[in-house]
């Protein structure tokens, strides 16, 4: 019996998952139904009753380090087939949610970002002031009537002299969560083997086709809207470092033209990210049971995501076609909604694309040979 | 006590309940009319092949409840009977019956003969549909009274084989429907359950893959006299099984199914274990469940089963049940040791709870579960397990207070 140890509850952090909207794990009477139904869990590892159990106890520490909470993909399954609708997808959601908090660096900035539901004027506002006051200090308030190009709204290297270092910073955020996570994972696992690298590469090619999301059935239909999205995040991400390049590398001149290849798939990522958003929000809506609870955690990601798809396009044809004043504010509006997409990433749902991914390595890792 | 009271009182259903009700008033010389649906007496537990905890059959008791049936000339029996409608009138009850057409007549020997040059089959209700029967019959081999039955709707247009071949004269088919007002003065409902119906189960197989059976059906393929001749088989074949999964709690305690426990399918599933074990002592047999709830002495079957060479209790419920080769292989969490099982059986038995059958010309109250509640101002007493999820033996206790409760609302309001 050396394995025997004192399991503490904590009521607190109990509490805690409960205002997350994992209230429900209070009804689960560990049938195991879930494990059973849930098409992710591996044989040797399964989720998510153990999960619930922790949840139950408020064992928050125990739940940081167990991969299980981010190799579930909310399929919804078990919540759709649990005896006690005690909605084990909603309970990891929100155990999710506590863990990107916990593991936030710095963690003002996880509390600031964790507490959504009252801060989102800040966190929305903010950057637009930012804007606002960097463009009036450095005299670029006055736009033409007409806007030929953003360059006369918000100069590039002023783009840049801002993104540049946040993306840096959000970077180094990463590593540093991800370092914390790591070792979490790390504690409680049986050893891993074998390279990181060797065993992101099929992960990345599993996350890129949405592989194993496809073995979802209560949550498949989710699975287009996220595909598109995540593409097109990264398509965006693509075109803007691709335009970096060209326009310091090669001093191309802006904006390109319509049939630029840049152009292209800029456009193509833009609509697949309109595309995606919407068919995400309308699954939320129109499915409560199978897309699971709806919490300031998934509000604001999707607000958003869904505030700089709609700027993003909006400023596009804004250009084109409305007056450059109505233009450059859609235009400043985007970037701000950007800056708080980009400022947020670590601490947001956004984050579980980070966590995710390195659990779903670290599980390749320690898999049974 | 009260052999002055002029009206009656009705029961409503034959089944272990119902009997016992009747026959306690009867015996106290009160004057019982018992309606009972079905041709023949016994409800559900007529069904069984054996009760738990001692494992003697069924005809057991009920042998002895038509012998004091028979001898007691104080209840009047109405068989294929049922209460149309209840109006209540000054303080006791206005009742319609109303019988079924009756095409088998007392003259009726069950002798057999009606049976061998009948055309027709038809789905065979009291085997679960494992079976197909002939549409004239004798309803099963301990059958009381022992009198064939028609069932008229499958006559091929014009036949009139079993008339011709009857030496009696003892069936008409041109027998119609009867009915009858009644004054009663109080009521017993003993309208029983039916089980959980396997179609809502579909991720468990029920009504979808052939090898997965209910309880209920498990029941009849052990009993001697039923689809086949009591050996254990796997449905649709003649194979016997080298593996038996029973599925506990299969749509009860569940928010999408029977939310309540029925309190009796793990005994009912240790029983059938040990059925299995006896036919075919080389036969795996698993027993998945949530909880194992045996109260009280039948705690001693629980551990009796347990310690029975391959027995094997898994704590987990099935998630699924899916065709893999020509077995079927189910999915469930060992719950003690975390880890996933993919399991094979041959047979799968879901261990589906008891709904209260509904139908209720009387309107009484139904708890949250839609179980009938006594509502004794009224004169209606309910027994059994139209009452709540019970066993035999909490029946027939259930049915003798429901008969005091009777006796009672009858003294007061005659």
């Amino acid at each position: 019996m050396a394995s025997l140890s004192l399991i503490t509850p904590s009521p607190e952090i109990r509490d805690e998952l409960h205002r997350r909207g994992g209230d429900t794990a209070r009804r689960c009477f560990q049938c195991a139904t879930c494990s059973a139904v849930c098409s992710l869990a591996p044989d040797d590892q399964p989720f998510p009753r153990r999960q619930m159990l922790m949840a139950q106890w408020g064992q928050i520490d125990r739940l940081a380090a167990d991969p299980a909470v981010w190799l579930c993909h909310q399929c919804n399954d078990c919540t759709v087939r649990c005896p006690r609708n005690a909605r084990p997808g909603d309970v990891l959601q929100a155990v999710r949610s506590m863990v990107i908090e916990g593991l936030a660096a710095p963690a003002w900035l996880g509390r600031l970002v964790g507490k959504a539901r009252s801060t989102w004027p800040l966190l929305l506002g903010a950057p637009i002031l930012f804007w606002v006051v960097l463009l009036g200090l450095t005299g670029h308030l006055a736009w033409p009537a007409h806007v030929t190009a953003f360059e006369q709204v918000v100069p590039h290297v002023l783009i840049y002299s801002v993104f540049l270092p946040v993306a840096a910073w959000v970077l180094a955020v990463v590593f540093i969560e991800g370092g914390r996570f790591w070792a979490f994972l790390g504690s409680s696992s049986p050893p891993r083997r074998g390279s990181f690298f060797g065993a992101l590469l099929p992960v990345l090619g599993e996350i890129g086709t949405h592989r194993r999301f496809a073995r979802c059935e209560a949550a498949r239909p989710r699975r287009t809207g996220h595909f598109l999205l995540m593409w097109g995040f990264v398509g965006a991400a693509v075109t803007s470092g691709l335009l970096v390049v060209a326009l310091y590398g090669f001093g191309m001149e802006m904006p390109l033209p319509l049939g630029h290849p840049f152009k292209i798939l800029g456009n193509l990522s833009a609509i697949a990210l309109v595309v995606g958003v919407v068919l995400l929000v309308v699954e939320r809506w129109s499915q409560p049971r199978v897309s699971g609870a709806t919490t300031a955690f998934d509000t604001f990601f999707l607000t958003v995501v869904f505030l700089v798809v709609a700027t993003g396009v909006l400023s596009e044809v804004a250009r084109l076609t409305l007056p450059g004043q109505v233009a450059g504010g859609v235009y400043v509006a985007h970037l701000s909604f950007v800056l708080t997409l980009f400022l947020s990433f670590p601490y947001s749902k956004f984050a579980h694309a980070l966590y995710r991914t390195l659990a779903m390595t670290h599980e390749r890792m320690t898999a049974a040979e | 006590m009260n052999d002055t009271a002029q009206l009656p009182v009705l029961v409503v259903g034959a089944g272990v309940a119902g009997l016992t009700a009747a026959l306690e008033m009867a015996e106290t010389g009160h004057h019982v009319v018992l309606a009972e649906r079905e041709p023949v007496i016994g409800g559900r537990v007529a069904r069984f092949h054996r009760y738990f905890p001692k494992l003697c059959p069924p005809t057991c008791g009920l042998e002895i409840n038509a012998r004091r049936l028979e001898e007691n000339p104080r209840i009047e029996l109405r068989l294929q009977t049922t209460v149309t409608g209840a109006q209540p009138v000054d303080g006791h009850w206005s009742v319609t019956l109303e019988t079924a057409p009756v095409h088998v007549t007392g003259r009726c020997t069950a002798c057999g003969l009606c049976t061998e040059v009948c055309p027709a089959t038809v789905s065979d209700r009291l085997n679960w549909g494992l079976a197909e029967a002939p549409a004239i019959r004798r309803p099963f081999p301990n059958a009381w009274p022992q009198r064939f039955v028609l069932e008229r709707e499958a006559c091929p247009e014009g036949c009139r084989a079993c008339v011709d071949a009857c030496p009696y004269d003892a069936i008409d088919l041109k027998a119609g429907p009867g009915v009858e007002e009644m004054e009663v003065a109080s009521v017993v409902v003993a309208t029983g359950w039916r089980p959980y119906p396997l179609e809502k189960l579909p991720e468990l197989g029920g009504g979808v893959l052939e090898g997965v059976v209910s309880n209920v059906q498990m029941e009849r393929l052990a009993a001697p006299d039923g689809p086949t001749g009591g050996r254990i088989l796997i449905p649709g074949t003649d194979r016997e099984p080298r593996s038996v999964a029973f599925v506990q709690c299969a749509g009860s305690r569940d928010v999408n199914h029977l939310p309540y426990c029925s309190g009796v399918c793990c005994l009912a599933s240790l029983k059938q274990a040990l059925y299995v074990k006896e036919q075919l002592p080389e036969c795996d047999v698993s027993l998945y469940y949530i909880d194992r709830r045996t109260p009280g002495r039948n705690e001693d079957f629980l551990t009796r089963v347990a310690g029975t060479q391959g027995v094997r209790l898994v704590k987990g419920k099935v998630g699924k049940v899916e065709r893999n080769g020509d077995g079927l292989e189910l999915t469930v969490e060992d719950a003690e040791a975390g880890k996933l099982l993919h399991e094979h059986a041959d047979l799968v038995v879901l261990a589906t709870g008891m709904m209260p059958e509904t139908g209720d010309p009387f309107g009484l109250p139904r708890d949250e579960d839609g179980f009938a509640v006594s509502d004794p101002r009224r004169g209606l007493a309910v027994a059994g397990v139209a009452h709540r999820p019970a066993d035999v033996a909490a029946s027939v206790r259930d049915a003798t207070g429901a008969a005091a409760r009777a006796l009672a609302a009858a003294g007061r309001r005659s």
